[in-house]
Order: C-alpha cells, then structure tokens, then sequence
C-alpha cells in the first residue's frame, strides 16, 4: 500500500505557522501533533471545530496519526452536529473553545504546547486512508457526505502548486479568512501549505485591520486566501495591505470590476478558484481577463445529456456540476450561474428544498417558503421568508429556524402572511414571490415613515 | 436627550439601516446581545457594520477572533467603543 508523506519542503527549522505573531517551527508542530494524537479518546470519528488554524492543522493530523476520520460540518449549528451525528453515533468534538453549542462529548485542544524531543519523524499516511468527510446540506434536509482520503486530498494540492507556482517563487506564507473545516479553506489554508512547504497564519481576520495586521505577520511573498466579500471591504476601506504575490478568491462570483479595483490597489493579481465540495478546485481564472476558466492539468470537464461532470485525480468518481456551464474544451469553459434551488450565502451552500424542508417542520408553521432575491454583484444578498403560521410570532419562528440552520440562511426579513401566492397545481413561481416581497418591503418602508 | 443614549439611538440607526432589519431601532435593547440570540447577527454582518461604523466615525475595527466579537456584545458596548474610538 502506497504511503503520501505529509509535509514536503520544509525542515525542522522551518515555520509551519504564524500564531500571535510568533512563528512555529515544523519540529514543534510534529510534537504537538504527536501528543494531541496519544491523548485522543479512543473512537473514530471526530468533529474537528478549532477556529484557529494551527490547532486545526493539528488536530487534523492527531487523527491522521489515530486512524480517526475528521468530520467537517457545514456550520456549528448544534441541529446539524447532532443530524451527522446519527450516521456517526461515537463521534466527538474537539474543539480549541470553551465548550461546544451541541451536546456532544467534548475534548478540548490542549493550552500547552508539546515538549519537542530530539526525535520528531514526519509521518506519512496510506494513500487510501478515509482523511475527512464533508458535509453539505442534501435537499431533502439530511447532511450529504463527501468522503476524502488522503491521496485525493494530495491529488488536488499537487495540481494547485502546478498552476500557482510553476511560474512563481513559492511564498513563504498563507493568510485566509476562509474557515479550515471548508473544503476550499481546508484545500487552500490548510493542506496546500503543507504540500508545498509554506506556513500558515493561526488567524481567520474578518476586518479589513484584522487582515493588514495578520498579512504582515506573515514574511513576504505572501498569499491571501479570501472572498468576495472580504475583497470588497479592504477596497472599500481602502485598507493598505504589505505586498501580495497574489489574491485567492472563492465562495461566490467575484465581479471583474471588483477584481480590477483591487488589482490596481494592491498591485497584484486576483485569481478566482472554481470548485465544489464534492470535487475540490477544479479550475482558475484570473477574473480581469474575462469568463474563461482553465481546469487544473490533470481535471476534465465532460456532457452527458443535459448535465456536466468532472473527473480527475482528486475526486474518486465523476462528480456532478451544479452551474449552468457552457464547455469550451475539455480543459476551458465558461459559468453562467448556479441552478436555482441552490443557494449559497458567504460561501455556505444549502439548497431551497432543505431550508423549505426545515421551515415547514416546525411546530404551527401550515406553509412556508424561503426566497432569493437576485443578487448585485460584490454584496451578500439574504435570504427572505414567506410564513403562514397563524398563532406563531415572527421571533418565534425565527428562534426555531435558529435551532436548525446556518444563521447566514436566517431570512432577513421574515414576514408571516396569510396565503402563500400559489398556483392552481401548487407551485410558487418566482416572478409571485418576488412581487409578494416588493410589496411587502414597500408596506414596510411605508410603516417605517408614517 | 443626554449625549450618551443620542448615540446610542444613532448607532441603533445605523444598525437597522445597514443590515435591513426589520424592526425599529428604538426596539433594539441596549443590553441585549447582537449577535446569535439576540438580532442573531452573524459575521457578514459584523462585517458589514464594521465598514458603515469606520466609514461613519472614521476609526477602524478590530476583532482579532472573528467569532470572540466582544464590540458587539451588545448595542451598549458598541456605542461605548465608538465613543472611545471615534475620530469624527
């Protein structure tokens, strides 16, 4: 059975990790790892929700080394846990916070480092090895499992360093405001750095200071692993940002107004990584230059009837695309969009059917529906509710709904109605719901200046 | 109106404004938290607060964690920050 290692590039000395504005050396890192993995409950399946990155890194390979497999859940939400947890019932949490929102047993990442001894060998894992499962939320309200082994993992951080690095120096390290236990966030911040022998900043900056004061811990070349939206609020801000070999974007379309702004402000490029939790990265484009996404060398895109796959070393079965996608070659192609029960708010995905699903289990709710506004480009467009629930308050669904889902799906507003605009045969079109929210919103605005 | 709850109620504005809520400011309790229980705010929001507060008051935010938004423990903390912080 073949064996992957899981560092290259890096030597005892070298920084792994930048955590309050100290670097880690890779010998500490291995202790750390060493020590966590022996006091592990022994189980295996592990929720690993550490917000620090280094602990997440950590974490991650104690149960690399524990044979235990690493469950990444969309959100913390304590009804999701619990839901993957009924597929998975010895899972634990492990968590670098005070205590954990569902009621799972617990074991907390250690506040003492790991003494180093002389002797701190870098391990390699079997290829086959079931390294995490990531979840997403299937349509019909149960988590939908994505396995990943470790060879699939470190398919998809080789074609990455192909295409960033071929032609540029390798950095010396990465920030990211992506969380670890999403698969673009655990690709890019996570594994990548590993691979290719670069550190790793502990942080997950949310303000555009946050994100100077972090990047510039971080010794130059360094990469940024963003969002839209973050990308948006340093523009905006017109926040001064240390030198960037380039800008990572993914989670949601990144509009090439946006991308050539940011590009003039921080005299680097802005590249656009397009992929899915069931398939990784899949290609790139740099946004300015236009609609035109190249894959990773060794992924391809292919038709069958009416919906588009793709295949390659990092996925272990053709995976299908959930964008309306218009192919080129093989190789090229351009999107044009999500299918429309898909929904994807700040980078979490969900779909209309699971949010639909989970406001209508609720206890007096008789009909419900969620609703997606179209989007203006750069901005997070929320969710809206459309209820019928006689004798239920608006903050009475809404404290239910808070029990189940992701708060970026909260719906912002939420109005309880008497009917839902159906049609004959049932359905809600989508021009009805939409004059059903313009009307309400101006009935409000109304109420508001009265 | 004493100089402290003016800008408490302005900051409340400000809030409903630039996340769209649905409620009038005055409703929003000062004491209550902002986020998760609460208006269940989340980080895009804090985000976005964070922009429309520094472009208002001309200071910038910091978090640090993302998710220990102590500023934004309630509207009471966060109109004391902006009264430490403020530039303008």
């Amino acid at each position: 059975m073949s064996e992957l290692t899981l560092l290259t590039g890096f030597e005892a000395g070298s920084t792994i990790a930048w955590r309050d504005g100290r670097p880690i050396e890779c010998r500490q890192f291995l202790a750390d790892a060493a020590q966590l993995a022996m006091s592990l409950p022994q189980r295996a399946h592990v929720f690993n929700l550490c917000r620090d990155r280094y602990c997440f890194l950590v974490a991650f390979v104690a149960a690399l080394l524990r044979r235990q497999v690493t469950l990444l859940p969309p959100s913390e939400a304590p009804g999701m846990l619990l839901d993957i947890r009924k597929q998975y019932g010895d899972a634990y949490c492990l968590t670098d916070q005070p205590d954990c929102a569902a009621d799972l047993p617990v074991h907390r990442y250690p506040a003492q480092s790991a003494v180093v001894t002389a002797d701190q060998s870098v391990p390699s894992f079997p290829r086959e090895q079931v390294a995490a499962v990531v979840f997403t939320s299937g349509s019909t309200g149960e988590p939908k499992a994505d396995v990943k082994t470790w060879g699939a993992l470190l398919a998809e951080s080789a074609m990455a360093m192909k295409r960033f690095w071929s032609d540029r120096p390798r950095p010396a390290g990465v920030v990211g405001t992506v969380p670890s236990q999403h698969m673009y966030g655990l690709a890019t911040t996570v594994l990548l750095p590993l691979q290719a022998g670069f550190g790793l900043h502990s942080a997950r900056p949310l303000f555009p200071e946050d994100l100077r004061v972090a990047l510039e811990q971080v010794p130059a070349p360094r990469v940024l692993v963003t969002t839209p939206l973050h990308i948006r609020a340093c523009v905006v801000a017109q926040t001064v940002l240390p030198d960037l070999q380039f800008i990572l974007s993914a989670t949601a379309p990144l509009s090439p107004a946006l991308a050539r702004q940011a590009e003039d402000m921080y005299s680097t490029e802005v590249l656009e990584i397009y992929g899915c939790t069931e398939a990784g990265s899949i290609a790139t484009r740099r946004t300015v230059e236009g609609n035109v996404w190249r894959t990773y060398d060794d992924m391809r895109l292919y038709q069958h009837d009416e919906q588009y796959f793709v295949e390659g070393p990092s996925v272990e079965q053709p995976v299908a695309l959930n964008d309306v996608i218009q192919l080129r070659s093989p190789h090229e192609f351009s999107l044009y969009g999500r299918f429309a029960d898909l929904i994807n708010v700040a980078g979490k995905r969900t779909s209309l059917g699971n949010l639909n699903h989970k406001l209508n289990q609720i206890d007096g709710v008789v009909d419900g529906t969620f609703f997606m506004p179209d989007e203006a480009p750069g901005t997070v467009s929320r969710l809206i509710a459309f209820v019928v629930a006689p004798g239920l308050s608006q903050q009475a669904v809404l404290q239910a709904l808070r029990q189940q889902i992701d708060p970026v799906f909260l719906p912002r507003p939420l109005y309880i109605v008497e009917a839902l605009p159906r049609t004959e045969s049932g359905k809600l079109p989508r021009g009805s719901l939409a004059a059903l929210a313009a009307r309400l919103a101006n009935k409000r605005k109304r109420k508001k200046s009265a | 109106m004493p100089e402290e709850t003016h800008l408490e109620s302005e900051v409340a504005g400000l809030i409903v404004e630039t996340l769209n809520l649905d409620i009038d400011p005055s409703e929003i309790d000062p004491q209550a938290p902002l986020f998760r229980e609460g208006l269940g705010l989340d980080s895009i929001d804090a985000l976005e607060l964070a922009l429309a507060l520094s472009q208002r008051y001309g200071f910038k935010l910091r978090a640090d964690d993302p998710n220990n938004t102590r500023i934004f423990s309630s509207l009471r903390a966060l109109s004391e920050y902006v009264r430490a912080q403020r530039v303008k």
